[in-house]
């Protein structure tokens, strides 16, 4: 029994982190590096297919199936979380160590989850583990934050349930497989994965959150939640054509916002928007180019987006902020994480030779070669758009623009190294593609070397920086300037709560009027059946016995006469 | 709009050598035939203009945003949940 559940990926993390706390901290870090290394190796070995079901009263589960997407994204899941357990090895914050664990082995699990009720319990716990490291950011506004936060998750995980329950009426069963968006069991799983994968309108959660956690907690949370909703949806919508849409909204709308964002932590949540948008039209495409290119992209992706998350955080450790308008010149005191930023910034960008590019290309390929001209034309923009705030704005803001003459020390040592690995697989992929190709679900048949392909990407991101270069010198370049910038969780926070209080108003006035006036009532109905029946009242007051028979015979010679009058 | 601001030497450097980098793009691209999908992805110089042109437009369109949705920082701060 207890190897059946230490068979399940992930569930070693998940267990495993119980005792996390327990532990010394120098054997803590060693402890969860070892499990994550060895779950990683059992993971490795399981074949796409169907390795574990479960019968619970008399429901068909499957908690353990592997489907051809599952093993890179299994990967890269273990990649990160080992990243991030060295990325926090200098502090010694029990509860982030736990949850940031147990909530990668939840997404770890949840990729595994064959079924819709098997994945409802791990969706539900990816939330419940992850909205401590956004309460971990330890401030008023982490803790508002986190709650909307798990407002959001939550109501992901109810919706996907709904959707379940259903799918199972329709006959469907739970299993996780293509489904139709156009019946309603559909649409709601469909709901369900796109609040989690920050759909426009469903993304306010991401850009509120994801930046208010602590320095570690941010890079634990970019890489599991959004990704996991990236591979259910490939597994159930792949060539869905609406996503195409979806999809290049979302890669373009970040970008706007991300030039104006002052926060840099939040400039790379809307980016990570953006990246998400790349897939999601992969996904809507969904032929084997554009799904090889999303699964291939997610996989880049984590590993750039946790280091720029990860510069960042150093930037934010070392100075106390990651605001653009109190941030510059900081490659002096810390030349590393200024050179690891920027290998994630030409990474993100997508500039050959770097992870972005061998991946990217595939999605904006199989959109040119199934002759999607807008979104073509929109995801080239939108990868404009990427060099503008992950590639530019992100390391210049930091690292150079105005000197703000910190006296800080370079980031400490463990999270260099945790940058640099990152970094080196960065580089690594983008050299060599081939073992990432390899993992894919099918075989790559894109060159993306062909010379001209490298030209126009060179051409599209060097004029483009030429561009940004104009804009400064002449000055045109707008200001950094500490804001708050109105995102969709306006809805939630400003919208909902003012139009609820005004819709509720007069309900309420009316409401507790009538219960006012029912009290008053009430009490003045004891009030009066309280006097009368005092001693001195009315009815029940003691009386003299000649009293008592002058009122008895009252009432008899009452009763006599009425019955002389009938 | 920000002042014009001054430019160090290593700046300077940066600038020439990615205007040198760019011209020479510019030459290649009569040299490598760049395979096209699209009619307008064939016309010469397209992904340099593009690329240049959408700079701009994201930087201007972020400007024409923050008219929009730009706050004090202190804006949720009142609220009863922030």
């Amino acid at each position: 029994m207890l190897d059946a559940i230490f068979a399940i990926p992930g569930m070693m993390l998940i267990l495993g982190a119980l005792v996390v706390p327990l532990l010394p901290p120098f054997v803590r870090n060693y402890y969860m590096l070892a499990l994550i290394a060895f779950s990683g190796w059992t993971v490795w070995q399981i074949a796409p297919g169907l390795h574990m079901t479960a019968n619970l009263a008399g429901i068909d589960l499957i908690l353990v199936r592997a489907e051809a997407i599952t093993k890179p994204f299994a990967l890269v899941f273990h990649i990160a979380a080992a990243l991030n357990v060295i990325y926090a090895m200098h502090e010694d914050v029990k509860i982030t160590a736990t949850a940031g664990l147990a909530y990668a082995g939840a997404a770890i699990a949840a990729l595994f989850a064959g079924d819709f009720l098997t994945l409802f319990i791990y969706w539900e716990l990816t939330a419940f583990t992850s909205v401590f490291l956004v309460l971990a950011g330890n401030t008023a506004r982490s803790m508002g934050a986190a709650m909307r936060y798990l407002l959001m998750q939550v109501a992901s995980g109810v919706i996907l349930l709904a959707g379940a329950v259903l799918l199972w009426r329709e006959g469907a069963g739970f299993a996780i497989a293509a489904l139709d968006a156009t019946t309603p069991a559909g649409f709601c799983v469909l709901l369900a994965f796109g609040i989690k994968a920050a759909f426009p309108f469903l993304n306010g959660w991401l850009q509120d959150a994801y930046p208010e956690a602590s320095v570690t907690g941010t890079v634990v949370l970019s890489a599991f939640t959004t990704k996991l909703s990236i591979y259910m949806l490939a597994l159930c919508f792949a060539g869905l054509t609406p996503l195409i849409w979806v999809g290049a909204v979302m890669t373009l709308f970040p970008v706007f916002f991300a030039v104006i964002e002052n926060d840099l932590r939040r400039v790379l949540a809307f980016s990570l928007n953006n990246q998400l948008g790349f897939m999601v039209v992969g996904i809507g495409v969904g032929t084997e180019l554009a799904l090889n290119g999303t699964v291939a992209h997610a996989f880049a992706h984590i590993i750039y987006k946790s280091l720029l998350f990860m510069s960042m955080g150093a930037v934010l450790f070392r100075t106390g902020t990651a605001k653009a308008s109190e941030l510059g010149g900081l490659w002096k005191q810390m030349p590393l994480t200024a050179i690891f930023c920027i290998i994630g910034a030409v990474s993100i960008s997508s500039f050959p030779l770097f992870s972005g590019f061998v991946t990217k290309s595939l999605t904006i390929g199989a959109t040119a070669k199934e002759g999607y001209f807008l979104v073509w034309m929109a995801l080239i923009f939108a990868s404009a758009g990427v060099l503008e705030h992950s590639g530019i704005k992100i390391p210049y803001f930091a690292f150079f623009g105005h000197d703000r003459k910190f006296k800080v020390k370079e980031a400490p040592l463990n999270m260099l190294v945790a940058m640099g690995i990152a970094a080196a697989l960065c580089v690594i992929i983008g050299i060599f593609p081939q073992p990432l190709y390899a993992l894919l679900p099918y075989e790559v048949k894109y060159d993306v070397w062909e010379t001209g392909h490298v030209l126009g990407e060179l051409q599209l991101l060097l004029f483009a920086v030429l561009a940004f270069v104009f804009l400064i010198v002449r000055g045109l370049y707008p200001p950094e300037i500490d804001s708050t910038v109105l995102n969709t969780d306006w809805l939630l926070r400003r919208a909902i709560p003012r139009v609820v209080k005004g819709l509720a108003m007069p309900v309420l006035t009316l409401w507790f009027g009538a219960v006012a006036w029912a009290q008053k009532t009430i009490l003045a109905i004891f009030r009066i059946s309280e006097e009368t029946s005092r001693e001195s009242g009315l009815v029940s007051g003691i009386a003299s016995t000649g009293a008592a028979a002058g009122i008895f015979l009252a009432v008899f010679a009452l009763m006599l006469l009425a019955r002389l009058v009938m | 709009m920000s002042d014009k601001p001054e430019i160090s030497i290593a700046g300077r450097r940066f600038i020439r050598a990615l205007l040198l980098i760019c011209a020479g793009l510019l030459v290649a691209e009569f040299i490598i035939h760049r395979h096209a999908y699209f009619a307008l992805e064939a016309t010469p110089l397209f992904f340099a203009l593009f690329g240049f042109a959408a700079f701009c437009i994201v930087v201007g369109g972020g400007v024409l945003l923050r008219k929009l949705v730009m706050r004090a920082p202190d804006y949720y701060d009142g609220d009863d949940d922030a």
